[in-house]
């Protein structure tokens, strides 16, 4: 594949989530040229799909979409979505070079105006990995309502064929013969934001995601607390009735060495207690119970967070949970150990059940790039201590949970100091680039 | 297009209603398209819309339509704080071409949904955003005010915080002054030995960030110094720096220009007399830092007992001693078994623990002191095998890189661990027998059973708090947590700015955070310095006071008023600096000739507004 399209920029960030747009737009501000690579068809990464943030309960959206706009309006930043990376290189001080594939999405970007007609006439309903599953979208659409670009694409594996959106389209930008075509852009430095994926639990199936109904991962919990969410309220998916009692599963992928993820994930006690005071104000009559090994509320206002949800009436247990499988009734039932108490193994019964899922990096360098990862997969920082967002790859940085689990404040604060390092590399490049 | 929006700014105002539902942060509670509905009839408004995310892309455009269309010439978003997207629309309106301050903005979600429920809830919001319609009719153009920047930072605190920023700074071409109180750089890192997790010497870190500050010839380093004057505004801040000769000569011994362990690194320049100094500066960094938790007296032991100690004097005695085997020897005592306590100081809680004479508790975790207490734990299994680790925690909160590992061997290496609750922590007793001190606590983790063990040694671990920079905070008139700590605008739209325009967060003055976290905000910090100062100039509001110069007749009572000497008379009339005044309104309030108002904040705009309040 021959590349057809070159663009030269200041930077390369690769990653379009939260902590991304950060690098770029502190990178931007300073006078910068970015290129913003996404291998979505949408900017905003894991935190637009989320409902409300801890600790202070803002809406995801409310912190994402304007980031998210400032960037795609930046005069120095420049979106690459649906793109993947097929390699990035170090070829010498000042410059790098990242191939991308831009992956067909069967509609003209330069053409199509976000009307959606499209997505209205589509007779094919897939289900929708945007809302855990839950619903159905169809095979041409828009990601979701605050995604940008808000440019549709085809979902080829799904498509009939039958034509419907080509001819309802009033630009004529349904293209069924879109190939895909070589990007090649060159820069002086690159910021890897590549974030993270959940933990998958296929290694552990005595936990039952994804055999039992109403064992649901924490992501899907953010779908169904969510604004635009499937149902728009929380339903149990098995039959779709209000759970009563509702639990969560804490260190399902951290912390354990049986699924080679021994670290802890960092954000998983703060969002399950998030969710649980979400859902004890969509559902105040149920009982809500947070299985842990540590509760760790480290962060500014975490652990005021953390005592209000107990003075709120959630219930924290000390427990390791083993096993969970189906109870009478459409009930999960949990095996456990209860680590205070009378101690022993017990039992108990709840409508719902929610696996507070770990974080595991979603990119794997390998053959693509070589940036240094530690043995938990994440790029390794190269000067932890004093400068954590330098890589082993000169002039390369990191920048969120691409070195490792992080939250969200933690993260926008690094993509900063990101952005920081790759100025300063540029600066001394050439003197006065900005 | 752009010359027909200017000409349709002047023109009869056409107002544009935009009501939020903030995804359900507003909706559920107040029914936003009654609140549309209510006002679309209201004289001058064009059009009412509603979204679920007004501050989204699609939010944005549907505004930028209207402008565009030439249908609306003045906009009302009705949504959260101002503080928090107020910028965002003046964005979006401006990238329609249009003025950005023909833009009102009615907080429905802070002051409405997220206190008021139901009825009443909807029709506050109904005249919250009458309210500001009648704003929004009469707002006039402004232009934004455009003043020179300075191309210079002062960091206050020459720990690791202020290090890295200027270390960052240097490396942009912006110029420093690194204001540090002490007369040693490296701040509260000194005081530790080897750093988790990766095993690092402190004295490392700091001397290799010191010594390139010491190089550097962007940098000037005031130690010993104090800022003692403030006065000015973003990009040209004045500052008055007072150097004091410190109240113990610092020992020869370490006067040599590296890092001393526990001491810190000497840069030289300790003052020999007391002098001050003006600088003018652009932005303020706070790498401030931290302050450890004293315990008080009889707290856990500590203070009647010598056998009590803290974690810092124990990392300060290890390191100091050569032995490597047998035993752990403390104050010439042989410690055959040590408690280690957690959160003393932090965590705590109203009711259980004792406030003090402000009511006031360190209610946060200190995010270090887990990882830093199992570092040591295995220090002393590691080195003096002979002595036995009893650790007595809430919560182990190992949650960083590699940290999840020194909790893994500390029980491998046979470190006790017990659980208590807040209500029932240890208590540590003197009492005759073969242990000097004796440790009772419930332990969560057997069964709640009462547990009594003897020890030599007991160490804990104390938390962060706030540094005391009173009169700092009260000089800048900066925002202060409930935690004491300062205070970010937000914690994740922007995360090391204050609401003070040109002064940043860098580190332990915001909260505690490990030497890693410190030096991302660090960083973080010296980028928004650099796109700051970077373009020469910055642009402030104009929302400042002006003179109507037909009506004004010199009677200088504004002048007498205004606290921030943004005033002068000009031959008889009054003169409004503009870079200096904060629009605070006092002079409006004086003038016995209605001659001088805040520009955007009107008293004919306000009038409008309670007229509006009154009928709605």
């Amino acid at each position: 594949m021959k590349s057809k399209r070159d663009f030269q920029f200041d930077a390369i960030v690769i990653g379009g989530g939260i902590a991304g747009l950060q690098s770029a737009l502190d990178l931007g501000d300073q006078g910068y040229t970015v290129a913003v690579v996404d291998k979505d068809a949408t900017i905003g990464g894991k935190m637009i799909r989320l409902s409300k943030v801890f600790p202070t309960l803002d809406c995801a959206s409310c912190i994402t979409t304007p980031k998210m706009s400032s960037a795609a309006h930046h005069d120095n930043i420049t979106l690459f979505t649906y793109c993947t990376l097929d390699n990035l290189k170090r070829e010498s001080p000042d410059r790098v070079v990242a191939q991308l594939t831009q992956k067909p999405r069967y509609v003209d970007p330069d053409k199509c105006i976000g009307c959606r007609k499209c997505e209205y006439d589509c007779p094919v309903y897939v289900p929708d990995d945007e809302q855990g599953g839950f619903n159905m979208r169809k095979a041409i659409y828009i990601p979701f309502s605050n995604a940008i670009p808000q440019i549709a694409l085809l979902d080829a594996e799904n498509c009939a064929l039958c034509g419907k959106c080509a001819k309802v389209c009033p630009t004529d930008a349904v293209d069924y013969f879109m190939k895909p075509e070589a990007i090649t852009l060159t820069a002086s430095t690159a910021v890897l934001a590549t974030g993270f994926e959940l933990s998958p639990l296929d290694q552990k199936p005595q936990y039952g995601l994804g055999r039992l109904q109403n064992v649901v991962s924490s992501m899907q919990m953010e779908r169904l607390l969510a604004p635009h969410g499937p149902y728009n309220r929380v339903l149990r998916p098995s039959d779709g009735r209000e759970p009563d009692s509702i639990a969560y599963v804490q260190c399902a992928g951290s912390r354990d060495k049986s699924l080679g993820i021994p670290y802890c994930s960092r954000v998983c006690c703060m969002y399950a207690i998030k969710q649980a005071m979400l859902l004890s104000g969509a559902l105040p009559l149920a009982d809500i119970t947070i299985y842990y090994m540590d509760i760790r509320a480290f962060g500014k206002g975490y652990e005021q967070f953390y005592q209000n949800a107990k003075a709120m009436g959630i219930e924290f247990v000390k427990a390791k949970v083993a096993q969970i499988s189906q109870a009478d009734d459409q009930k999960v039932m949990l095996r456990y150990e209860d680590q205070e108490g009378s101690g022993g193994v017990m039992e108990r019964d709840h409508d719902l059940v929610i696996l507070s899922l770990g974080m595991v990096p979603q990119w794997n360098p390998e053959g693509i790039c070589s940036v240094g990862c530690g043995q938990d997969g994440f790029i390794k920082p190269a000067i932890p201590k004093i400068a954590p967002t330098v890589t082993d790859l000169e002039g390369v940085f990191t920048a969120g949970v691409a070195s490792g689990p992080k939250d969200i404040v933690d993260t926008i604060t690094e993509a900063g100091a990101a952005a920081m390092e790759a100025a300063n590399y540029l600066k001394a490049l050439n003197g006065s680039t900005a | 297009m752009s010359d027909e929006i200017k000409k349709q700014e002047t023109a009869e105002p056409r107002v544009g209603v935009y009501i939020c539902h903030c995804g359900g942060n507003i909706s559920d509670h107040v029914d936003v398209k009654k609140v549309a509905e209510a006002v679309k009839d209201i004289p001058g408004v064009e059009v009412s819309h509603t979204d679920m995310f007004m501050c989204s892309d699609p939010g944005q455009e549907l505004i930028q339509k209207d402008i565009k269309e030439g249908s609306i010439n003045r906009v009302v978003v009705a949504s959260c704080a101002p503080s928090l997207h107020e910028l965002t629309f003046r964005g979006a309106i401006s990238r329609a071409d249009m003025n950005p301050y023909l833009y009102e903005h009615a907080n429905i979600r802070e002051q409405d949904s997220w206190v008021h429920h139901g009825d009443p809830a909807t029709s506050k919001a109904v005249t919250l955003v009458a309210a500001a319609i009648a704003k929004a009719r009469g707002l006039k153009p402004l232009e934004a005010i455009r003043v020179d920047a300075a191309n210079h930072a002062t960091i206050i605190g020459g720990g690791i915080a202020g290090l890295r920023a200027a270390v960052d700074l240097a490396a942009s071409g912006i110029e420093v002054a690194l204001i540090e109180k002490t007369p040693f750089l490296g701040g509260n890192a000194s005081k530790l030995d080897r750093v988790f997790p990766t095993s690092e010497k402190a004295g490392d870190l700091i001397a290799y960030l010191a010594d390139t500050v010491m190089k550097s010839p962007l940098i000037t380093i005031y130690p010993c110094s104090e800022i003692t004057g403030f006065e000015g505004y973003i990009g040209n801040f004045t500052l008055t720096v007072s150097k004091k000769p410190p109240a113990d000569a610092v020992p020869g011994d370490i006067r040599e220009k590296y890092f001393h362990p526990f001491a810190g690194y000497y840069p030289g320049q300790t003052p020999t007399e007391a002098s001050e100094e003006s600088l003018t500066t652009g932005v303020i960094i706070f790498a401030t830092g931290f302050e450890l938790y004293e315990p008080s007296r009889g707290e856990f032991g500590y203070g009647d007992n010598e056998e009590v100690i803290t974690l810092r004097q124990l990392i300060r005695d290890m390191a100091d001693s050569p032995q490597d085997s047998g035993t752990l020897r403390i104050n010439n005592r042989t410690v055959r078994r040590v408690a280690m306590i957690h959160c003393v100081g932090s965590r705590q809680i109203p009711g259980i623990h004792e406030a003090d004479e402000d009511d006031y508790l360190n209610e946060y975790c200190s995010r270090t002191c887990c990882t830093a207490t199992l570092q040591a734990a295995l220090e002393i299994r590691d080195r003096y095998p002979d002595t036995q680790v009893l650790d007595f925690y809430r919560d182990i909160r190992t949650y960083g890189h590699n940290q999840e590992d020194y909790y893994d061997r500390a029980s491998e290496k046979n470190v006790l661990f017990f659980r208590y609750e807040p209500d029932e922590s240890p208590v540590i007793t003197r009492e005759s027998g073969e242990y000097p001190l004796t440790v009772r606590v419930r332990d969560k983790l057997t069964f709640n059973e009462e547990i009594e063990v003897g020890v030599d040694l007991v160490v804990l671990a104390t938390g962060m708090q706030a540094a005391p920079i009173t009169s700092l905070v009260e000089m800048m008139k900066l925002p202060v947590g409930s935690d004491k700590f300062l205070q970010e605008v937000h914690p994740k739209l922007r995360p090391v700015e204050m609401a003070n325009g040109g002064i940043f967060l860098a580190g332990t003055s915001q909260a505690p955070m490990d030497i890693n976290e410190v030096c991302n905000a660090a960083q973080a910090a010296a980028a928004k310095t650099v796109a700051l100062l970077g373009k020469g100039y910055v642009e402030l509001d104009p929302f400042v006071a002006a003179v109507e110069t037909d009506k004004c007749k010199g009677s200088g009572k504004c002048i007498e008023e205004c606290p921030e000497k943004a005033i002068t008379m000009n031959g008889n009339l009054a003169e409004v600096n503009p870079a200096l005044c904060t629009g605070c309104g006092m002079c409006v309030a004086v003038c016995p000739e209605n001659a001088i108002d805040v520009q955007g904040w009107s008293l004919q705009e306000y009038e409008d507004m309670v007229d509006a309040i009154v009928k709605f």
